[in-house]
């Protein structure tokens, strides 16, 4: 009886349980087939989603960066920003679209300027771990003091099948000149190379998928059915 | 030869709609049933472990939370575990969103998880709120947190807020932890300050990406979805969500490779079948 | 000079109109810069774009001083503020463009219209709440129960949940698709196959059941082990699935993946300096 009283929508914590598994079983409807049902919730998604954003997109954003500056501390020179920004909305105008550009240029603009940075940050100080990868065993690279050689074999091995690995994969991308010869081989090794990668994105891209449905799964067994779910 | 055929060739064809059940249903099951599984610690997740374990009480952390709803599964699990683990060495944290939802389901996840460990909002932790502009939201950071910010998400002014003492910049930060399904960790790593650490909560998708930046040290540690969690979980000694989770992902790999290897057998046996 | 007092009401109705008055010069401006030739438009948006880029990339390549800055560093604030602003403006278009063709469908009743209303009341109903919420939050308007209650129903209880299971059903589309689609036709297939099986196995709890329970392999290394690398336990140490599928991510993925991220990177820093410049042609 106890069980029945916690698992109805008898208070309004339990009809927003019962407002999530409707929600749930309505998406999962599409699996058997396309049907009103889901079309109806899938509609209902978009828009929520939609109507969403407006708080966290227009009223923090704005009210934090513009609002605020301007009404509460004084600083009218960001007047002009926002009336700017609505050129953006002119761009399903066949007349005036061309105008909208002029704020996504300033955008992009902005972002290219960003990308030098993020080039000195990101890449390079991978180019530089590349490069002082050690491929030989040397007092210079190593504590070998104790005498203990081998222990880093395996290191410097899987540095050697880095380097291997990354110069094959380069080659293949370079599309700059025609692949002969050599370099043809050396290009579909790293094509082959490629699917190690794209296989291990896959392996992990299946754990991904799979964690969100369990997700959904032990919603429905946990709040809403009330049946305990536990590690082991 | 022909029922033969018949049984192959049904394999190769089976409705669609039977293997979500078949999936369904294995979920459910291991999902209820407690089986003890063995867990090893993947490098990546002790050394973020231990990345966290060398903060001192009073430190304060940046916690990027960039995921919505439609990761809840791999994300929640990830987020929570560092929030206890935040919580038990003492140390102060803000949040920051890039993502519009994820600014109120991080909020609601984070006050349900420093309620259990006694953490108070504005003295202990703080949520800025959403930003749009991810880079430029980072780079103004670097140079000052109250001008870029302003206000956190009830409205308090950063300046006012007990958790932001002697916090004027991101070089005051030990570390970022940025949990996204995105690939927002590529901004922190290159517009954050020099010494400030990169603690890394993808999803799985994005996870083999990011072991080039494990590799050349610019991110300390990584953890790897509702998997890398559990690990966590374990190394932290408590089970959250990452645990049941892990199991039920485990035996639906199972499920996927079993099936993978049943299709290509199908396949093969069927076109001997139609050779023969 | 760039501050107005605003503490009383002369001084926000002053700004008030100030932002009138630029609303109303960006609205005069359009017949003006309708007036001018193609080429004049393109060079006004060529001018923006280059000055856009010019503060963050001269202040990244000016030498700094002690401090880490220079003469453009306290233009950084304002500069990202801007973003800020247009970001948020720019994120809302897309909101925009779905409202807007939601209503066509209903104002011209086109095929199926009526889920458009559903579509429109769900947007209208969320971006009340979720607008004086956030309002609310800053102390700008009230905070009442039927405002908690109301976003947390249409929020938690139907926001999340319904785009937690759209996400969910990749699951069963991966599940069906690589048993019907995964199939060993070339080297490169076999590859893929075997590498993504290997990892699946390894990542998870199976790749430990297999190797410690039932194969019984070492769990942990130890200095012995470390310092022979080639003896019969630490092969075995190293042959378990999860250190298999580990060496796969870490040694064999992450030259591949630096490989991608050093083309991109280089593809990156030219399509930058491309559109910085303006070189690329139908972007703006």
């Amino acid at each position: 009886m106890e069980w029945w009283q916690n698992f109805l929508p008898l208070n309004y914590e339990r009809v927003g349980v019962w407002a999530s598994v409707i929600c749930t079983f309505a998406i999962y409807s599409i699996l058997y087939r396309e049907n009103p049902f889901y079309r109806f919730f899938e509609h209902l998604f978009i828009g929520l989603g939609a109507g969403y954003s407006l708080g966290p997109v227009l009223t923090e954003a704005l009210y934090r960066c513009w609002y605020l500056p301007l009404w509460k501390e004084g600083y009218w020179a960001w007047a002009p920003v926002v009336p700017f920004g609505l050129y953006l909305y002119f761009i399903y105008s066949e007349r005036y679209g061309w105008m909208s550009r002029l704020v996504i240029g300033l955008l992009i603009g902005a972002n290219a300027g960003l990308f030098f940075q993020e080039f000195a940050s990101r890449q390079l100080p991978q180019l530089n771990s590349t490069l002082s990868k050690p491929l030989w065993i040397t007092s210079e690279n190593f504590d070998i003091t104790d005498g203990q050689v081998l222990k880093w074999v395996p290191l410097v091995l899987n540095n050697w099948i880095f380097i291997i690995f990354l110069l094959a994969v380069l080659t293949y991308f370079t599309f700059s000149f025609e692949h002969r010869g050599p370099v043809k081989r050396v290009a579909t090794v790293g094509r082959w190379f490629l699917m190690i990668g794209l296989g291990a994105m896959f392996g992990n891209t299946v754990m991904a998928r799979m964690a969100l449905l369990i997700g959904r799964i032990h919603y429905l067994l946990s709040n809403w059915l009330g049946i305990p779910v536990g590690g082991g | 030869m022909m029922e033969q055929q018949t049984i192959w060739h049904r394999l190769l064809m089976i409705d669609r709609r039977i293997l979500y059940l078949i999936l369904f249903v294995n979920i459910i099951i291991f999902l209820l049933i407690p089986v003890k599984v063995p867990t090893v610690t993947s490098p990546p997740v002790r050394k973020f472990y231990d990345t966290i374990e060398q903060l001192q009480p009073g430190d304060i952390v940046m916690v990027s939370s960039n995921w919505s709803a439609g990761t809840i599964g791999e994300n929640r699990p990830q987020l929570e575990a560092v929030i206890r683990h935040l919580m038990r060495k003492k140390v102060r944290f803000t949040v920051i969103s890039f993502d519009p939802q994820a600014r109120d389901i991080s909020f609601r996840f984070i006050s349900r998880v420093t309620q259990e460990g006694g953490y108070q909002y504005g003295k202990d932790w703080a949520h800025f709120g959403f930003l749009p502009a991810l880079v430029a939201g980072i780079k103004g950071m670097v140079k000052d947190i109250p001008a870029t910010i302003k206000q956190d998400i009830k409205g308090t002014p950063i300046a006012q807020l007990p958790v932001m003492q002697g916090v004027k910049t991101l070089a005051d930060y030990k570390m970022v932890i940025d949990i996204t399904p995105a690939g927002t960790v590529a901004a922190w790593i290159a517009y954050r300050p020099k010494d400030l650490i990169v603690l890394f909560c993808p999803t799985s998708v994005m996870a083999a990406e990011a072991y080039t930046f494990l590799d050349s040290g610019q991110v300390a540690g990584m953890l790897t979805g509702a998997i890398g969690a559990q690990e966590y979980e374990q190394l932290l000694q408590q089970e959250g969500l990452g645990t049941p989770f892990a199991k039920a992902i485990s035996f639906s790999h199972a499920l996927i490779i079993l099936f993978i290897i049943l299709g290509n057998i199908a396949l093969f046996m069927s076109r001997r079948a139609q050779g023969g | 000079m760039w501050q107005i007092e605003v503490g009383t009401t002369t001084g926000k109705v002053y700004v008030t109109l100030i932002v009138l008055a630029f609303l109303a010069l960006f609205l005069g401006f359009i017949p003006v810069m309708q007036a001018l030739p193609p080429r004049g438009r393109r060079a006004l948006i060529a001018l923006i774009t280059f000055f856009a880029g010019l503060v963050f990339a001269a202040e990244f390549f000016l030498p700094v001083d002690k401090k880490g800055e220079n003469w453009l560093s306290p233009a950084i604030d304002p500069a990202q503020n801007t973003l800020q602003i247009i970001g948020a403006m720019a994120l809302a278009l897309g909101t925009y463009g779905l409202i807007r063709l939601h209503l066509r469908n209903i104002v011209q009743q086109r095929s199926q219209w009526g889920y458009s209303v559903v579509l429109i009341v769900a947007f209208l109903t969320m971006g009340f709440f979720s607008v004086w919420k956030t309002l609310a939050e800053k102390g700008e308007l009230r905070q009442t129960e039927f405002l908690q209650k109301g976003f947390t129903l249409l929020f938690d209880n139907m926001l999340v949940p319904l785009e937690a299971t759209m996400f969910s059903l990749i699951a069963f589309y991966i599940f069906s698709a690589a048993y019907r689609a995964f199939r060993i036709r070339s080297i490169e297939a076999s590859i893929l196959m075997f590498t993504a099986m290997m990892v699946m196995i390894g990542i998870v709890s199976l790749g430990n059941i297999i190797s410690y329970s039932w194969l019984g392999l070492p769990i942990e290394q130890t200095a012995e082990m470390e310092q022979n690398p080639f003896s019969l336990r630490n092969i075995g140490y190293n042959l378990a699935l999860p250190r298999i599928a580990y060496w796969i991510l870490q040694a064999l993925n992450a030259p591949v993946q630096r490989a991608i991220e050093f083309g991109v990177g280089i593809a990156g820093l030219a399509m930058a300096i491309r559109l910085w410049l303006s070189l690329e042609r139908g972007i703006t």
